[in-house]
């Protein structure tokens, strides 16, 4: 261990080299005094001969150190001392530092948990990717459970494929039911993904046939094991009743995981082949290909790459599309990665989560702008500092480091600060995701990405925010900084300009973050003023489950009916109505392979028309207008001889598929029957409200049945809205408390959903170009007040030789506004050229909208102006005697 | 400033004739940035600060080794002998720059016309 004697050797090294050079300086003294020279001269000359004593010790002592490393250790000791010496300078900017890191790491965390790391607790989750079919106008599409199975038993260039259907099941005995989420899915679901059980098993060989119904096991997720079992290894074993049916638990799934669905958590999963046994005894579905219900989710073969594997998927989804013609015909297949995936929430949250981002990276470019200059500033006073190092010897690389090294620990401090707020805000992702339907959301966990992420983030604010200080350090002429001793840190043009650039900087971002804003602020509003077809007012709903009671036909009917009368008695309560969907909810993409009578559909037409099963007085209930022909009753049903099929379609529908002859009495095919068309009613907004007309169908609840969609119940009433929600669930319950009962939440609150990804823009955004906004205008303000303070004299004189306080007003005030126009100008172009690309993202709002480019510049001049106020009134007040002593 | 340019012509040619130097007869600093001084004519300006940080190389390298001691007018000095890895490096060091410069003289070598 040589280096390591070294070090501790080093003091006596030190000591040696410079007795050694004391002693040379002696001797040669002597010499010269020998030579005849006085004393004094000879001291000099001895010196001269030298060189510098202190650079050469330094250098000397330099070859027994690891200088990078040393002298770094040494920057960081002097870098600390200086940050203490300004607490005020130093907590300012770690503050900032942190505001722009924590919010850069808080949405970089919600972008690792949803889109980077889709499946946490999965092995090799990247090699795991979503298989989709894909209807004849490209539309993605779940698959059935028989492509499924052709999918799994035929690809080559796929390792193994499973897939997952989410389901709401109802848990417990018959009085006390917990409504919990799970996933049906193939026996090779968990060996897919890579999981391996945390107690017990996962399904076995024998219990991934296709039987239907012969296997009534379930595996149950960790949360789920410790709130239902503590944790208890007696939970293996033990029944539990999902919709009525009893279940053997299995097994645990490890902690991390949580099923299949980014962002998603589900504690159950059941086989697929099950379905019968959750589904009211139905599980029809299973056989037939059009019921494309699930998920699949494929790892790709060692060495394959997605592109290789998604040309056989294609390849062999048209040979089915030829082999099983009546089902498939049309249809095509693809495979995406994880966070491309349609289905789930990734899709919705993948254009948000990418604005946020870039409006983040804007604010962090607009702190960054802001310490450079209080760190320029801070430079001018240094300079003295800076010039003595440079006249000692020390190179103008290690001023530089110098700087970057304190940049570098403040960055340091702002990450630490910033990662406790993402910490924090961690839980935050819930307001990105709308509440209703989905499973609640997995808390994204500050993992190794995103500490990687912090860090990177430090080390880059680090350079962008010292760069140009650094540079600027030690660059003015030593002998001039040492000379020029009246002045108390003057600073050179140059700082100036830099300064002055910095702020144009600021503005500019702020300038292109609050455009956002404002566009999304107005597409928001917009949107809101959007009639969606329907009255959303004055009505509650609430979703009922009729396959957790286990319902057929006759007893969801029967209960409908009853629980419809009841509802119709409470008091305010004007008119009762159910469907399986609500309109500008989420979820309820059903749809039907149509096929109309006199209608040619085109080569890739999509004629999977969206539907929705209504109960008779839907229409009205909804204030949907009928504009010809009639509503259901309740004699559309299959018990009325001879069994009429009948349908209500939209105008789009008539528009599209009916051009000529009279809508009514036109025959549909559908569910393997003929329709008679015998209402049309006024097109709505039925999935976004800014969405193309859409055909669109509906049939009535009496014909067609799906236990697993359930029913919405919609009350309308005169009084308050939480009266009728309170009734809705008290008359649900008292029929028959084994038909859960959830989302019980007025129309209005429901539909929120649609427009949830815009509020939450707008809210976020604004909140954020506020900030930047601010930020800048500290910027604005740090630079004219110094302006304002080194111009003292100036303005002193100035006065003294009779300038108005409008002249000196116009001096100060100029700067601040050319800046802040300058800004203005530079961000509204770049900002014109950003938004464009998210210009998908609004409704009804051109990205080149006049009315929020002229409100971004209103309020960016007045907030400027405000912040050249304060200077400028500074400079009003200056008295000239005192300024001109201001030396 | 200009003089410390002009101080090493190339590097490692400090410490070639500290090394040869001490070599023929151990010295300590100041004798022997007088005899290099003096052997070069004064030609070779040399900053006798500029010695220190090349001794410690050729200590720190083992090429030399160092004792305090007294000089013989009564000073107390510090002596650098050369050591036997030190000899080697020399010499190669020498052959290597006898190479070089052969090479330089033979281009710089007048055309003939």
């Amino acid at each position: 261990m040589n280096w390591l004697k070294r070090i501790f050797s080093r003091e006596r090294l030190y000591g040696d080299l410079s007795d050694e050079i004391r002693e040379h300086l002696d001797e040669k003294v002597e010499e010269l005094i020998a030579n005849g020279m006085p004393e004094h001269e000879a001291r000099l000359a001895a010196r001269r001969e030298f060189g510098n004593v202190l650079a050469i010790s330094e250098r000397g002592r330099e070859v027994w150190q690891f200088p990078a490393i040393e002298s770094f250790f040494t920057d960081l000791r002097f870098g600390l001392r200086q940050l203490r010496k300004n607490p005020a300078f130093s907590a300012v900017a770690i503050l900032t530092l942190a505001f722009g890191i924590g919010t850069n790491t808080t949405v970089f965390s919600w972008i690792s948990a949803v889109l980077l790391n889709p499946l946490p607790g999965a092995t090799h989750p990247e090699r795991v990717v979503a298989l989709e079919e894909l209807a004849p106008d490209g539309e993605s599409k779940r698959t059935s459970y028989l492509d499924g199975r052709d999918f799994r038993d035929y690809l080559k260039q796929i390792d193994s494929m499973t897939i997952a259907r989410e389901m709401a099941f109802a848990v417990g005995s018959d009085t006390v039911i917990e409504r919990v989420w799970g996933e049906l899915v193939s026996g090779n679901y968990f060996d897919v993904l890579g999981v391996q059980p945390e107690a017990g098993r996962f399904f076995s060989i024998a219990e991934r046939d296709d039987a239907p119904n012969a296997h009534p096991v379930v595996v149950i997720s960790h949360p789920y094991w410790t709130s239902h079992y503590h944790s208890d290894l007696s939970a293996i074993g033990a029944n539990i009743r999902i919709n009525r049916r009893t279940f053997t638990i299995i097994g645990v799934a490890p902690e991390n995981f949580h099923g299949s669905m980014p962002g998603e958590t589900f504690d159950i999963w059941a086989p697929a082949t099950m379905l019968g046994q959750v589904n009211s005894g139905s599980d029809w579905m299973l056989q037939d290909r059009k019921t494309r219900m699930f998920r699949a989710l494929a790892r790709l073969a060692p060495g394959v790459r997605i592109e290789q594997a998604r040309v056989e998927v294609q390849a062999f989804a048209h040979r089915m599309a030829v082999a099983d013609a009546d089902t498939n015909e049309g249809m095509s297949a693809t495979l995406f990665p994880m966070w491309q995936a349609h289905h789930g929430i990734q899709m919705s949250l993948l254009g948000p989560l990418s604005v946020l981002m870039s409006v983040c990276g804007l604010l962090l470019l607009i702190v960054c702008a802001n310490v450079a200059n209080l760190l320029l500033a801070r430079a001018t006073s240094r300079q003295k500092e800076f010039s003595v190092r440079m006249a000692l010897g020390a190179p103008r690389s290690r001023l530089v480091r110098q700087v970057l090294t304190e940049t570098l620990l403040l960055a340091i401090a702002g990450a630490g600060f910033g990662l406790l707020t993402a910490i924090w805000l961690s839980d935050s992702l819930r307001w990105l995701v709308p509440g209703t339907g989905i499973p609640s959301l997995a808390r994204p966990p500050i993992d190794v990405r995103v500490l990687l992420f912090t860090v990177a983030l430090a080390l880059g604010v680090a350079v962008l925010t010292g760069l140009v200080p650094a540079l600027q350090a030690g660059r003015e002429n030593v002998n001039e900084m040492l000379k020029d001793r009246s002045r108390s840190g003057t600073s050179s043009a140059r700082t100036r300009r830099l300064r002055g650039l910095l702020v144009v900087a600021e503005v500019a971002l702020a300038v292109i973050t609050l455009v956002g804003a404002g566009l999304f602020v107005k597409s928001f509003h917009l949107a809101r003023g959007i009639h969606p077809g329907f009255d959303p007012n004055n009505v509650a709903v609430a979703h009922v489950s009729f396959s957790a009671a286990g319902y057929n036909l006759q007893q969801a009917d029967s209960f409908s009916q009853r629980l419809q009368e009841q509802l119709a008695r409470e008091p305010g309560v004007t008119a009762v109505g159910y469907s399986d969907f609500v309109p500008l909810s989420i979820g309820g993409d059903s749809w039907e392979d149509l096929e109309v009578q006199g209608y040619v559909p085109g080569a890739s037409e999509n004629m999977k028309i969206y539907r929705t099963v209504v109960a008779p007085g839907y229409f009205s209930m909804m204030k949907i207008p009928l504009l010809s022909g009639r509503d259901f009753n309740l004699q559309d049903d299959k018990t009325h001889t001879p069994i009429q099929p009948v349908m209500i379609v939209n105008q789009e529908f008539v528009r599209r598929f009916i051009s000529t002859g009279d809508a009514i009495g036109r025959k549909v095919h559908g569910w393997g029957a003929w329709f008679t068309v015998v209402g049309v009613v006024q097109d709505i907004k039925y999935f976004r409200v800014n969405e193309a007309p859409i055909p669109y169908f509906y049939v009535p609840a009496r014909q067609i049945y799906r236990p697993e969609d359930g029913a919405t119940f919609y009350v309308r009433t005169g009084g308050a809205v939480e009266q009728a929600m309170i009734a809705l669930r008290r008359e649900a319950q008292a029929l028959d408390p084994a038909v859960p009962v959830f989302n019980v939440s007025s129309l209005n609150d429901s539909i929120a959903g649609s427009l949830f990804g815009q509020k939450i823009a707008a809210s976020l955004l604004s909140v954020l170009a506020g900030a930047s906004l601010l930020l800048a205008c500290i910027g604005l303000y740090g630079v004219m007040a110094y302006s304002v303070a080194q111009r003292t004299n100036e303005i002193g004189i100035r006065v003294t030789l009779g300038a108005q306080p409008a002249d000196i007003l116009k001096t100060v005030a100029s700067d601040g506004l050319i800046f802040t126009l300058a800004g203005l100008v530079l961000g509204s172009i770049a900002a014109m050229v950003a938004t464009r690309m998210i210009s998908s993202m609004l409704v009804s709002v051109s990205p080149a909208d006049p009315v929020v480019y002229a409100a971004v510049t209103a309020i960016t001049i007045f907030i400027a102006m405000a912040a050249t106020a304060i200077p400028a009134y500074r400079a009003l007040r200056v008295d000239p005697m005192v300024a001109l002593r201001y030396e | 400033m200009k003089k410390s340019e002009q101080r090493d012509l190339f590097p490692g040619a400090l410490e070639m004739m500290i090394l040869r130097t001490v070599k023929r007869q151990p010295l300590h600093g100041y004798a022997l940035v007088q005899h290099i001084k003096r052997a070069s004519n004064d030609l070779l300006q040399i900053e006798e600060g500029s010695l220190y940080p090349a001794l410690q190389r050729l200590l720190k390298d083992g090429l030399l080794k160092a004792e305090w001691g007294v000089s013989a007018t009564n000073r107390r000095v510090r002596t650098y002998k050369i050591t036997a890895a030190g000899e080697k490096h020399l010499e190669r060091e020498v052959t290597s720059f006898e190479k070089m410069l052969d090479g330089i003289s033979r281009v710089l070598v007048p055309v003939k016309s």
